[in-house]
């Protein structure tokens, strides 16, 4: 497939936006559908639909059979080496929220310390400090520098012998920094540290391999890879998924259950407890292999282009501050515009058609350190187009004529 | 009134040139708000009278357009108005940019409802109507005495 054509796959560009063309920058937050995810929806919830795993009848068992080829395919697309370290859960927040929960009942003690970045988006902070609480884990945080991106070294510099776990993000939804994963999940495993990546934004846009990268635990958020919401994988390594208990009890992820006892299901069942959101993991298969189509290599050839072209686009505008110019950027511009708040400037461009997102973006501590309440991002997908970062540039030109700024 | 239009009112009426900007030296009464997850603060001050009718109102704070423009309108018009009559333009104001399509307060002059309405457009934007009726809700806040911090959003 073309990328020059992707928007043609994406029914909502046909549509007019109060008028306007849609000019779609908060990919970052939620990407748009393809078609052929929206239809398979549709298909299976008209022609296909049955509950999975359960009933033996001919609809079950085909719907079962759905269910278990996007776990196929995800393993495939990441590379894992075993199909049970495919976990689906209901976002990567939950993924994230297991994890956290699981090692504090099992592997975590009193004092131990987790290591997380100041890039962190609260889904990567949140379920840690929850363990403050119940097991009085200590969290500590590994700078960002001026560039907005967090050093290998600065990585080391914060381990201590009580680090256990060091969850990071694999690209910041803030100032796009890429970092050093492998490097990072090396260093830490010298240490005996175990390593959990956030990868909401890292997986939409970055080739993955689990075996190579060789981390712990990785966590994706479904809706941002172009498919349905309410969907998240969590990839855990095998050893690390039979050895942690459960995370919630219910139906499907039991084995045998007594008055006096229960025995819990093998993997990935251990981890799906009750009817999951069955239509959305199916459809999800689509979205893999429409990522698949055009080719991870394309995808981020196409996107820094983008990143590229848009930055300096911005940079030679006065009045923008860019946040964040890390070495490895992923596609997020986020940028102040002096004297103007960003909720303004982003109402002011959504006149013009041009969606982008206005706030802290789930990240109250980076904006903390960089003293602002909040800024203004335009992220990118495989749809955008340099003429969709053309017209936000126009845009943000429409806003600072309202605003009296040269 | 677009959007755009209504961006370029406020801000050349309040946004560049706002209105009762400061602290009252000698106030009596006063009470703060704050929006963390827009950034939006503002902290409200009154001078009462005997007859509990403000002297003086000012208001320090910083945040987006919508927010300053309709703290800065507020304070124009709340100066010489008695607590009960401020209360109840409060509550026309907060009915305006909720459902109301327009003012019925008695209190209010008909340029006076003119300015105001010019905020009527942040309706269309649900999320930002939260901006708009901070200063309001922190001006109650003030004539009772409350001390917690207004907030106005979820």
């Amino acid at each position: 497939m073309k990328i020059e054509n992707i928007k043609n796959e994406f029914p909502i560009f046909d549509e007019k936006i109060q008028n306007n063309d849609l000019v779609y920058l908060d990919s970052a937050n939620s990407s748009q559908k393809p078609k052929v995810v929206a239809d398979k929806i549709n298909e299976f919830y008209t022609k296909q639909f049955s509950n999975v795993g359960r009933s033996v009848h001919y609809l079950a068992v085909a719907a079962t059979n759905l269910y278990e080829n996007t776990r196929s395919s995800v393993q495939k697309y990441i590379n894992a080496k075993d199909k049970n370290e495919i976990v689906f859960t209901k976002g990567a927040t939950e993924a994230l929220n297991l994890v956290a929960n699981t090692l504090g009942q099992n592997y975590l003690k009193e004092g131990d310390e987790i290591l997380i970045t100041e890039l962190e988006h609260h889904s990567n902070y949140v379920p840690w400090h929850f363990l403050r609480k119940s097991k009085n884990i200590k969290i500590n945080f590994a700078e960002m520098n001026e560039n907005g991106d967090v050093s290998l070294e600065e990585i080391e510099k914060k381990i201590t012998p009580k680090t256990k776990v060091i969850a990071i993000t694999h690209l910041s939804n803030v100032t796009g920094a890429i970092l050093p994963i492998k490097e990072i999940t090396d260093l830490a495993h010298s240490k005996g540290i175990i390593v959990v990546i956030d990868g909401c934004q890292g997986a939409p846009h970055l080739k993955l391999d689990m075996q190579d990268l060789d981390c712990d635990f990785y966590a994706i958020s479904c809706h941002k890879m172009y498919g349905p919401t309410g969907l998240g994988v969590l990839y855990g390594k095998k050893k690390w998924l039979e050895e942690l208990p459960p995370y919630q009890g219910g139906g499907g992820m039991i084995r045998e259950v007594k008055k006096d006892s229960i025995s819990y299901g093998e993997l990935p069942n251990k981890y799906e407890a009750g009817t999951m959101a069955t239509a959305q993991v199916i459809a999800f298969d689509e979205s893999i292999k429409f990522m698949e189509s055009i080719g991870v290599e394309n995808i981020m050839q196409h996107e820094a282009d983008l990143v590229e072209y848009g930055q300096e686009l911005l940079q030679k505008n006065n009045s923008v501050k860019l946040i964040g110019s890390p070495k490895n950027k992923g596609g997020v511009l986020s940028f102040t515009l002096e004297g103007v708040h960003p909720h303004d400037i982003a109402t002011i461009l959504d006149e013009d058609g041009v969606a982008i997102r206005a706030g802290h973006h789930c990240c109250q501590i980076l904006h903390d350190k960089l003293n602002i309440p909040a800024s203004a991002r335009a992220s990118v997908g495989i749809y955008n187009t340099k003429d969709d970062l053309d017209k936000l540039n126009d845009s943000i030109n429409n806003c600072k004529k309202i605003f009296n700024l040269k | 009134m677009n959007l755009k239009e209504l961006y370029q009112e406020i801000i050349l009426e309040h946004g560049k040139n706002p209105r009762n900007l400061g602290k009252t030296v000698d106030f009596n009464k006063d009470a703060k708000g704050n929006n963390p997850l827009c950034g939006d603060n503002v902290h409200v001050y009154l001078k009462l009278n005997g007859q509990k009718i403000v002297e003086d109102i000012s208001f320090e704070g910083s945040g987006c357009a919508i927010s300053m423009a309709s703290a800065s309108i507020m304070t124009d018009l709340i100066k010489g108005k008695n607590e009960n009559e401020a209360k109840e333009i409060v509550e026309d104001f907060l009915g305006m940019i909720k459902e109301n399509p327009e003012l019925k307060s008695e209190y209010l002059q008909e340029d006076e409802k003119t300015k105001l309405m010019c905020l009527s457009g942040v309706k269309q934007y649900p999320m930002r109507v939260k901006c708009a009726t901070l200063s309001w809700h922190t001006l109650v806040s003030a004539f009772d005495d409350k001390k917690k911090e207004v907030k106005t959003e979820n």
